[in-house]
Order: structure tokens, then C-alpha cells, then sequence
């Protein structure tokens, strides 16, 4: 009876029902496009994070703190092994290897021009930048004095694969020592600025430059990234047990860029859903208020014949609850259609800083649905509070006068 | 229209209702107007009453008071015995479910409801079982000689036809009490008649109290006991109060 009463007056009240359903509808389908245009659009950054970074970076504190006096933070090759053989009994190890980042100077003719090294192992098949190459190649193992720089830098020095510029950089022990290098390949990246400061050189060789047999950090790759989070909770309690003073950052710690758009996407979501919800509970609020005053006299006869106060609130909280059920259900299918066809039509923009433009999707699944579902639901049923309680107060002798 | 039959209730003479020095005022602006003062007033199981009086003598607002769903300014009403004015809403309103069957003048059946649903709804309350609840609302359907209608919704039905389901529905719940209230106010004379029949039938085999206010002359020739109410004043026995017997 609490189920299919309130169905039956919602459905004599088709009218009023469908204008409810819709409204629903709309916020819950306006909140779905949102979140999944912002989860695409988190996709995306968090793929081109893990790009840069890989899944975690183990380095010492001294690096990640910018604390401590010149190269002190190098990892010294025993430690390398150390850590590597840790790395490899962690359920979700995918793979390794190492890095050393350091600034230097690049001079071509005369140009100089202030450049992040990032030193890599080549064709370490985890984080070797083969794949952003558009020109020439990427870094192989026999490579000795060879760079692949970014398109950015390479057209504001004017260099192309083939040329040869100079590296200068500090050894660790203080002095300047500088090497020619071969460009062997231009790469392209989502960022112009990191197109415009980093460079990649063999590990072996940067290691000679800067005379060290360290590294600054090991580079890890795991099979899923959603294993992050947890891989570096086990990592750190490892390292920390083998009493080895490196500490494990995840992809999304190492970029603070990627937090503060997570955070501005957060922000986004959130104050669009609040703004559709508080829009769709005061037009439901007043939807009902108005059915339910329109129905006194049928609440007074049914006090009359003994029906409670918690009854009547029931009843009519329950033709809520189908319409913000049906109204959610609705907005889901719709939001998902529309994402859809958004998905289908391809707009392709190029955000700011960016060198290429970006296909704009929208993420559709249960997950991205979930929320606005629930959202819109809590919505419809607490502005259905007020008006069902009023219902369930109204005298029965007063009800049952109105015409 | 048929005559009362001088037929009644064989287990009649319990007494089911009484009030006690009833007194019901409104505000008016500042000035308190009376729509009772202090009725005494006592119904047995069986009875067949009709109350009549002029409009704004205080019929329906008598009636709404002894159907509890409303509360005395003072005064107080007992129902089998039980003093009702400290009684809870949620009391009443199982005392108005298991007791009390209601009658109105404009039928007020649930709109969305088919005419055997309307039967039918108070039985949900009392959450009675299902089968129990067919069986019942089909035979007192066949009873009040609406069982080919069950399927239909009240804007679908006449206006004899609807008062029958509303009576239906004041007695599914097999009250001890029916209170109605203008019951052939809205129908034809002929129809109303029908309906007073009817009425006066279930009250001779079901052993129902009715108490009908009305201010039709008409309906007061079913009565076992006519009593009149004026300006709010109704006193057994005194001039303003006509107690006959019927037959």
C-alpha cells in the first residue's frame, strides 16, 4: 500500500509528476556530463603526469626537502641495488630504473640557454621518453654523447637532429665541466615549458659529466595505477625497515600542477552540483508544496478514517522517493546519451600552455553515475521533507472543510 | 423510498457513546463564538440517530467532535466508556480505525483509488490479510449492490453510487459507530432514499450505531430517535431536543 499509492497519485497527477521528473532529470543528467568531463579531463593530466613521473620516485628526503649541501642526496650504486631488490618483491612492481636530474647550461652557436638534464638508463622499457620522439630517435644503450631535446627548445636555438651543442654542468665536487652532444632526436610533449627546459641524456655519460657514480633517484613502474597509493605505503615500511634513508613520492605528489587542477576539477564539481542541487530542491519544494496543498481534503478524509500522522507522512514521502528515483534514473540515462553523442562528435581544444589540442570527453560509467545519482536523490527527498510534514500535521477538521 | 421497518439491532441498549457538558468555541476576531455549549448526549449500540437542526446550529461541528477528530475547548466524550480528550492524535486516530466509521456529505473517496480500493483502504490500515480483505470488501460490495462497479474510480461512478462505496468503506472495518454527516445532501431524493434504506438496512443486521446529522426532514423518518440541535444547545429531554421513537 505505501509503494503503490503514492504511484497511482503520482501518476493521476501526470502533469505535475513528468515537471518534477524533469527537473530532477536535468540536474542529475547536468551533474553527470560534468563529473565525467572532469574525470576525462583528470584521465588525461593524470596519464600525461604518469608520463613524466611514472608511478613513484624514490629519492633521498635531502632531494625531495631541498635540504642538505650539493650532491649529498645521490643514491650511491649499493643502495641502487639495495632499493632495486626491494622494489622487486612488491606485489604490484612492474619495473625500474634510474635517473639523475641535474641543471646545466646548453649552449648552441651563440645561444645559451638554461636546461633541466634528466639523465635516463636507455631503452629501460619504464620511463625512457622513446614514445614523445617526432624527430630523429629516442636514446639507445650505445649511445654515448647524445641529447634528445624538446621542440620548444630546439627551435629557440635553432637546432635540429644532427647539430651539436654543449653541455655545461657542476661536477659533484664543485668544478665546471662541459661535453659536446649530438642531438639524435626532438621530442614533443603536452607542456610547452617542459618541451622548453628538459633535455635527455644517457645516464652513463651525465654520470661521467658530473663525475659520480649516483644516481638522485630510482624511477618505478607498477602494473596498475591505482596501486600507487598502497605500493608506496609497502615500499616505504620496507625501505624504512632495511633501514635505507630514501623515501618513496607517488606521481601525483611530484606534481604539483596536477594537484592544484585535481583540486580547482574538485572545486569545479563541487560547487556546480551544489549550485543544480539547491536549484532542484527549491523548485521540487515548491512543486510539492502546491501538489500536496491541492490534495488537503484527501489528507483530511484520510485522517478521518484513522490513517496516522506518520502514515500520512509516509504516503506522501513515498511519492518522493518514486520521483526522485524515477527523476535520478532519468537524468542518468539522459546525462549518458548526452556524453555520448559529445563523445561521438569529437571537439578537440588546445588548453593553455599546451602544444597540441586535446580531443574533450566526457567519462561515462557506474562510477561517474554513482554520484550524481546519490546527490540528486538527497536532493528531491529533503526538499520533500518539509511539504510531507506539513501534510501529515494539517488538522483533519480544517482539511476536510477545504473545497 | 421505503419507510423505516420498525426493525433494529437485537443486542440494542449498550451504551457505546456519551458526552459530557460539550462545549466547543471559536474565535471570531476577538469575540469568542459558541458552536456548543455544555451537550450532554448519550448513544447505545444499535441506535439509529438523527440529529438535525438548521445550518449553523452546531450539527457538524457535534459530529466532528464525537467522530474525535476534533477536540472539545472543554467538556469531554467518551467512547465505550473511555474519556477521549487526553487521548493522543495517534490514539484517536486507532480509536477513529477500529471504531468509528465516517460518512460525508461529499463522499470524499480517495480519487486515485477504484471503488473495491476504497473499500478496501481501511482494512489496509488494520492490516488485515489480503485474503481476508477480498473476501470482505466483495461482500459488503455486493451488500451496498455496487459489486459490478469494484473496478471503477469514484469519477467514474454517480453520485448514489459513490455514497454507497463511502458507506461500504464506513463499514468495512465492522465499526461500532457510523457518523454521517449529510449523507444524501449531494443526491436526488430518490437516490437518497435508496441510500437511507440502505443504511438503515446494515444498521438492523449489522448492529451498528448510526448517528446521521442532517437537515433534510426527509432522512428523519429513518430515525429511532430524532433529536434536534440549536444554537448549540442539545439536552435530552428538554424542549429543543425531540426524542421519538420511530416506531
Amino acid at each position: 500500500m505505501w509503494w503503490w499509492i503514492p504511484l497511482r497519485s503520482l501518476w493521476r497527477n501526470r502533469r505535475r509528476a513528468l515537471l518534477s521528473v524533469a527537473v530532477i532529470g536535468l540536474g542529475t543528467a547536468i551533474s553527470l556530463f560534468v563529473l565525467g568531463f572532469v574525470e576525462s579531463s583528470r584521465a588525461l593530466i593524470q596519464q600525461s603526469t604518469v608520463q613524466e613521473y611514472a608511478n613513484l620516485q624514490i629519492a633521498s628526503p635531502d632531494l625531495w626537502n631541498d635540504t642538505g649541501q650539493g650532491y649529498e642526496y645521490l643514491i650511491s650504486p649499493d643502495d641502487a641495488a639495495r632499493i632495486t631488490a626491494i622494489l622487486t618483491t612488491d606485489s604490484a612492481y612492474s619495473g625500474s630504473t634510474q635517473e639523475l636530474q641535474f641543471a646545466g647550461l646548453l649552449a648552441a652557436g651563440n645561444q645559451t640557454q638554461v636546461v633541466n638534464v634528466t639523465a635516463i638508463a636507455p631503452e629501460n622499457g619504464v620511463l625512457d621518453f622513446r614514445d614523445l620522439v617526432t624527430d630523429g630517435r629516442g636514446l639507445t644503450a650505445s649511445d654515448a654523447a647524445s641529447v634528445v631535446i624538446g621542440r620548444s627548445l630546439a627551435d629557440r636555438l635553432s637546432v635540429a637532429v644532427g647539430d651539436v651543442v654543449t653541455l655545461t654542468a657542476t661536477t659533484v665536487a664543485g668544478a665546471y665541466n662541459a661535453s659536446p652532444f649530438r642531438i639524435v632526436g626532438i621530442y614533443r610533449f603536452t607542456s610547452e615549458q617542459f618541451e622548453g627546459q628538459v633535455l635527455f641524456v644517457p645516464l652513463a655519460f651525465a654520470q661521467a659529466l658530473l663525475d659520480t657514480q649516483g644516481v638522485d633517484r630510482i624511477v618505478v613502474a607498477l602494473s596498475r595505477i591505482g596501486e600507487t597509493a598502497p605500493a608506496k605505503r609497502r615500499i616505504g615500511d620496507a625501505l624504512a625497515a632495511a633501514a635505507l634513508p630514501y623515501e618513496p613520492r607517488s606521481w601525483d605528489e611530484l606534481s604539483p600542477f596536477y594537484r592544484q587542477l585535481s583540486s580547482y576539477f574538485d572545486a569545479l564539481f563541487g560547487f556546480l552540483t551544489l549550485a543544480v542541487s539547491v536549484l532542484v530542491f527549491f523548485i521540487i519544494l515548491q512543486v510539492l508544496t502546491l501538489a500536496f496543498l491541492e490534495r488537503t481534503r484527501e489528507i483530511g478524509t484520510l485522517r478521518a478514517l484513522g490513517t496516522t500522522r506518520g502514515e500520512v507522512f509516509r504516503l506522501f514521502f513515498t511519492e518522493s522517493v518514486w520521483l526522485a528515483l524515477v527523476g535520478s534514473a532519468a537524468g542518468i540515462g539522459a546525462g549518458l546519451l548526452l556524453g555520448l553523442v559529445f563523445n561521438a562528435v569529437g571537439i578537440e581544444w588546445q588548453p593553455p600552455g599546451t602544444i597540441e589540442p586535446v580531443k574533450l570527453a566526457v567519462t561515462l560509467g557506474i562510477t561517474t553515475a554513482i554520484v550524481p545519482f546519490c546527490v540528486s536523490l538527497v536532493a528531491t527527498l529533503l526538499s520533500a521533507l518539509y511539504p510531507s510534514i506539513q501534510a501529515s500535521r494539517l488538522s483533519v477538521v480544517d482539511s476536510l472543510r477545504v473545497d | 423510498m421505503v419507510q423505516a421497518t420498525g426493525r433494529f439491532c437485537h443486542i440494542h441498549g449498550e451504551r457505546f457513546l456519551e458526552t459530557e457538558d460539550l462545549t466547543k468555541t471559536y474565535k471570531v476576531g476577538t469575540q469568542e463564538v459558541y458552536a456548543l455549549r455544555g451537550v450532554r448526549f448519550a448513544a447505545d449500540q444499535g441506535d439509529f440517530i438523527v440529529i438535525n437542526g438548521p445550518s449553523g446550529s452546531g450539527k457538524t461541528t457535534f459530529l466532528n467532535l464525537i467522530a474525535v477528530i476534533d477536540r472539545p475547548t472543554s467538556g469531554e466524550v467518551k467512547i465505550e466508556g473511555v474519556a477521549t480528550s487526553q487521548q493522543s492524535e495517534r490514539q484517536l486516530a486507532i480509536l477513529r480505525k477500529t471504531k468509528i466509521g465516517l460518512i460525508f456529505q461529499s463522499f470524499n473517496l480517495i480519487p486515485v483509488l477504484s471503488a473495491s480500493e476504497n473499500v478496501e483502504y481501511p482494512l489496509l490500515l488494520l492490516q488485515v490479510p489480503k485474503r481476508e480483505r477480498r473476501e470482505r470488501v466483495a461482500q459488503l460490495l455486493g451488500e451496498v449492490g455496487i459489486s459490478d462497479l469494484a473496478t471503477r474510480r469514484p469519477s467514474e461512478l454517480s453520485g448514489g453510487q459513490r455514497q454507497r462505496v463511502a458507506i461500504a468503506r464506513a463499514l468495512i472495518s465492522a465499526p461500532k459507530l457510523v457518523l454521517a454527516d449529510e449523507p444524501t445532501a449531494n443526491l436526488d431524493s430518490e437516490t437518497g432514499g435508496a441510500v437511507m434504506d440502505l443504511m438503515r438496512k446494515l444498521n438492523e443486521e449489522h448492529c451498528v450505531t448510526f448517528i446521521v446529522v442532517t437537515h433534510d426532514p426527509a432522512v428523519s423518518s429513518y430515525a429511532r430517535r430524532r433529536v434536534r440541535i440549536h444554537d448549540g444547545t442539545l439536552r435530552e429531554g428538554a424542549t429543543d431536543v425531540v426524542v421519538d421513537t420511530a416506531s
